[in-house]
């Protein structure tokens, strides 16, 4: 009951008027800078932190671990409305929101968004709390292999995202991985697919690739298509949750922090495949699978839970580890380092007040941010009544404006307009988007982890399944390919007993 | 003149899907030459180096670029994207879509020279005008608005520089 | 109506074209060390290496008073050549400046970019920092002669890990240990991580055999015991830190880590010592040693020509290494 008692002494120190204050604050800078256009919580707290320069620690780390909740909050408002994810993380909710803000059911998306968020945000926090020094310790020991066998199984859920035509959602998928593969191999600084140019030697960014693909393809797709006979502005509906919705997600809501929160604490977790997985299993679990694509409540509300826990996944190895898994945490410890204090296993004894405060005004933050966010989700759904060439202009705009202002380089936005014109071929001739967004992805990362394996391993393949976890992964898979055949024998045979 | 025979022509227009198929096809031999030019005179662990997954990808999208072929020569189609605001009975409005792209264009050229506010205004403008709003005294001073505010919160709030235009350090 | 069409036109072509100046306020006068209209590049990404360092630099400069607001900007992307061809791109350009490091130079040579640090005019070398050569609490290699014993009977199967991609930093610096232990170079299984986070899990996780990085990045790991650290790769010990130096072990050679500001090609000699008179006077303001101190950067100053001149070297030594890895 340690970590209690000092948790109740953090609530004394974040519930002071001034750290208030300061929760308070960075959770408005938050959701405003996140709703912004190219910003994700990364660049958020970064442009930040000199506003925080002038404060004592922990009121500046209050304000930060505001700010990241918060951006975190309104990047998925930008996706839910406009199609345009701000960053990686609120890729998936433009999947499921998009179609329902267009049905009129953009309130409710933003709801079960917010309270998504609210509840990974908490139950994140809580296992924080309750598991810091034991996930820590289990996050060290997961390595290559472990990763490889993670992805191999994301990629075996990828099949359930294909769409109707297999082969049109393969072309989808690879055409993603061609676009995983521009730019500097990691492994060995070999140039791929760059054509000499240094702009790409980094890769295409997942979110230029979404943008295009979802924002820019999407405007492009009903220029040419517009109904020009109603001029009718987009219904926004009723503004709050229904029985029947929250009947649908709480679910979905609990079991985004299992999926999130491991992989924030892991050092090559991150975001992004946690929400494509809890997305996938929410399809396979939900009763209203023929809703998916076409606006789920489920896939906006469990995705958008697991980015929240995974964030407080992310704080997990960064406090007790001095580890930083994502952007966010990389930026988040060079302020600490401003300060002074080095994150790490001398934390906890050597910082108590600020540790526990930071982690109470967690807490204070997402309550905040939820009874900042659920009566603004109606007004801002009410944004999609503005007519429709200024919507879709203003997509345009905005899209432009994410992938020029970071960089300052007129290039970005060449590429970004020839993703665009590519989603738009694939919106004419059926193919689906989203394999071509998880390709960007999954490929990657599941490339660099495989031969990372067989680096560390000097060649051996035994080195892809030399862990007790990898083994386990590859087990489930098996399991997962044979199920199906399994059941059919299982049922055939009862009939013939029967 | 000759007009081509009807049949034929529509025999295009129904299999254009094969335009995909054919793309697929020169993206793999992109992919496949870029891997199989590449120098891999590296120190290399293991039988997978920077060229395997260029490799796999690459006869992904020859073997896929051929299904696909099939698929359409036999009568397969690709269902268009609906949506709720999309009419797809009329034929595409090719018109709109080059405008678009032509506007968007044009603001990754003016951006450097011209500077945010003026190109964002005018990318809005543009797409408005292109998907057919016909404003004309409201629509710039929106445009001129949108681009202004965003371009004085990125440049002056957050610290992200933006362009300012021809006009910077004259007044 | 019609009338008020081009109004509106006129209202709005005023707005974007007036509004941006008015929205900037001007800047000091072009006396002293101001330079009005500052601009300082940072290569990488917002929260790196050079990010902080420059928006370090440039707060420290205007809290001294040297100069009005610096107006600090991000261009990352390939290792910082795409900062470094934009810098090389603005000739003459007596208001920009750019941070990198040690990490360009290896950076230009892997991604072959066409301009290169000789393509810039070098303002002054800021800090450096030492790497370190560590391993997790649980490994069997006590001392670096340990280490050393096992590399080379079999480099192969000791994977080292580092924070960066080959060219970088924590690449160089087992390569030239290897070079000096007279290990192949090419034989080095070298593994990259994704910055420090990454690499510091497999390290613990002992899923490399060592790791490299900044001495400055595991200082916490290396007090509390999880990491046992085996050397310093710099010329010198570093003070509170129980590790010998390469040489000390045996090895004839040393590493050292820089970052520093360098400033786009044919300024008149006027605007490279105005800039160069800036950073000397913010390194000696009591603001940039207090962030030294903050950050636990050691002091390398070294200001115009002689900086130039060790660009040079630099570039001469990490050319040597990455032709004998085919880079």
């Amino acid at each position: 009951m340690d970590s209690l008692n000092s948790l109740l002494d953090g609530f004394q120190t974040a519930l002071t008027p001034a750290h208030l204050l300061w929760a308070a604050l960075g959770v408005l800078l938050g959701t405003a800078i996140g709703v912004l256009p190219g910003i994700g919580p990364a660049m958020a707290v970064a442009l930040l932190l000199p506003v925080t320069y002038g404060l004592e620690p922990t009121g500046a780390f209050i304000m930060f671990a505001g700010i990241y909740y918060g951006a975190m909050f309104g990047g998925s408002t930008t996706s839910i409305l406009l199609n345009t994810p701000g960053e990686s993380a609120a890729v998936v909710a433009a999947l499921e929101g998009n179609p329902m803000a267009k049905a009129g059911r953009g309130a409710q998306a933003l709801a079960a968004a917010a309270v998504g968020h609210f509840a990974g945000g908490m139950i994140g926090t809580i296992l924080l709390v309750a598991l810091a020094p034991t996930v820590a310790a289990l996050a060290v020991d997961i390595g290559a292999p472990d990763y490889f066998a993670i992805m191999v199984l994301a990629f075996i859920a990828v099949t359930s995202v294909l769409g109707s035509s297999r082969i049109r959602g393969l072309a989808s998928l690879l055409i993603g991985l061609t676009l995983g593969l521009v730019g500097l191999d990691q492994m060995t600084g070999q140039q791929r697919l760059t054509f000499g140019s240094l702009q790409l030697a980094d890769g295409i960014d997942v979110v230029i690739v979404a943008v295009g693909l979802f924002a820019i393809g999407e405007a492009l797709w009903v220029a040419a298509h517009l109904r020009r006979t109603t001029g009718e502005p987009l219904p926004v509906g009723r503004p709050w949750l229904g029985r029947d919705d929250v009947r649908r997600t709480w679910k979905s809501w609990l079991r985004g922090p299992l999926i999130g929160f491991p992989f924030g604490a892991i050092p090559a977790g991150g975001a992004e495949i946690p929400t494509f997985l809890s997305y996938v299993t929410e399809k396979r679990l939900s009763k209203h699978r023929h809703e998916f694509g076409r606006g789920a409540i489920e896939g906006v509300a469990g995705p958008e839970s697991a980015a929240s826990a995974s964030a407080a996944g992310t704080l997990v190895s960064m406090l007790t580890l001095g580890l930083p898994t994502t952007a966010v945490a990389a930026v988040m410890l060079a302020a600490f380092q401003q300060y002074g204090i080095q994150p790490g296993p001398l934390l906890f004894e050597r910082e108590p007040e600020l540790v526990w405060g930071l982690i109470a005004s967690l807490f204070v933050g997402m309550v905040l941010l939820l009874a900042l966010n659920l009566p603004l989700a109606p007004l801002w759904a009410k944004l999609l009544r503005i007519p429709r060439p200024y919507l879709y202009a203003g997509i345009l705009f905005f899209a432009a404006v994410g992938a020029y202002a970071v960089g300052g380089e007129a290039l970005d936005l060449v590429v970004l307009l020839v993703i665009g014109v590519i989603g738009f071929g694939m919106r004419r001739y059926g193919l689906p988007v989203l394999p071509a967004v998880i390709g960007v992805i999954l490929g990657p990362a599941a490339e660099q982890q495989l031969r990372r394996a067989l680096q560390i391993s000097d060649g051996s393949v035994t080195g892809l399944v030399n862990t007790p976890f990898s083994v386990s992964v590859y087990a489930v898979i098996v399991l997962l390919l044979v199920w199906p055949l399994l059941k059919k024998v299982i049922t055939r045979r009862r009939n013939v007993t029967a | 003149m000759t007009t081509p025979p009807a049949p034929r022509r529509s025999w295009l227009r129904d299999h254009s899907e094969l335009g995909v198929g054919a793309l697929l096809l020169v993206l793999g031999v992109l992919v496949l030459t870029d891997a199989l030019t590449m120098d891999v005179d590296i120190a290399q662990r293991g039988p997978i180096g920077p060229t395997t997954v260029p490799l796999v990808v690459g006869t992904g999208l020859l073997v896929v670029a051929v299904l696909l072929a099939v698929d359409v020569l036999r009568g397969g189609r690709g269902e268009a994207e609906g949506g709720e605001d999309i009419d797809l009975s009329e034929p595409g409005d090719r018109r709109t879509v080059l405008l678009l792209i032509g506007v968007f264009l044009g603001f990754a050229v003016l951006v450097g020279p011209v500077g945010f506010p003026v190109s964002g205004a005018l990318l809005f403008w543009g797409s408005a005008y292109a998907l057919g709003s016909r404003h004309l005294h409201r629509d710039p001073l929106v445009a001129a608005l949108l681009s202004l505010i965003t371009y004085g919160v990125f440049n002056n709030l957050l610290g992200v520089p933006l362009p300012g235009g021809p006009l910077m350090g004259v007044i | 109506m019609r009338p008020r069409t081009p109004l509106a036109l006129l209202g709005a072509a005023l707005l974007v074209l007036v509004g941006p100046p008015l929205l900037t306020p001007g800047s000091g006068a072009d006396t002293g060390t101001q330079i009005p209209g500052l601009r300082l590049m940072v290569p990488n990404t917002p929260g790196g290496g050079y990010d902080i360092t420059a928006r370090t630099a440039a707060k420290n400069a205007e809290e001294a008073g040297l100069t009005g607001n610096i107006e600090v900007f991000n261009l990352p992307g390939a290792g910082g050549t795409v900062g470094l061809t934009r810098l090389a791109g603005e000739h003459g350009n007596g208001k920009l400046a750019m941070s990198m490091g040690l990490g360009v130079v290896g950076a230009v040579h892997t991604n072959k970019s066409p301009r290169t640090l000789a393509d810039t005019t070098p303002i002054a070398r800021l800090t450096e920092e030492q790497d370190i050569v560590v391993v997790g609490k649980d490994s069997p290699y006590r001392t670096i002669q340990d280490l050393l014993t096992a590399w080379k009977k079999n480099p192969g199967k000791l994977p080292v890990g580092g924070g960066s991609s080959p060219g970088g930093p924590d690449h160089l610096a087992p390569m030239l240990m290897a070079k000096a232990a007279g290990i192949a170079p090419r034989s080095v299984n070298y593994v990259p991580f994704d910055g420090g986070g990454e690499l510091l899990a497999s390290i613990l996780g002992n899923k490399v055999a060592f790791g490299v990085s900044g001495v400055g990045e595991y200082l916490d790991q290396i007090r509390s015991g999880e990491l046992r650290l085996l050397a310093v790769t710099g010329p010198k010990r570093v003070p509170g830190l129980d590790a010998p130096t390469l040489r000390e072990a045996g090895l004839d050679t040393d590493f050292t880590n820089w970052r520093g500001i360098v400033a786009p090609p044919g300024l008149t000699d006027t605007e490279r010592d105005k800039l160069v008179g800036l950073v000397t006077k913010l390194h000696d303001s009591p603001q940039w040693r207090e962030s030294m101190k903050k950050n636990g950067w050691s002091d390398a100053f070294l200001p115009g020509e002689e900086f130039g001149a060790f660009l040079d070297e630099q570039n001469t030594r990490v050319d040597a290494v990455l032709k004998e890895l085919g880079l």
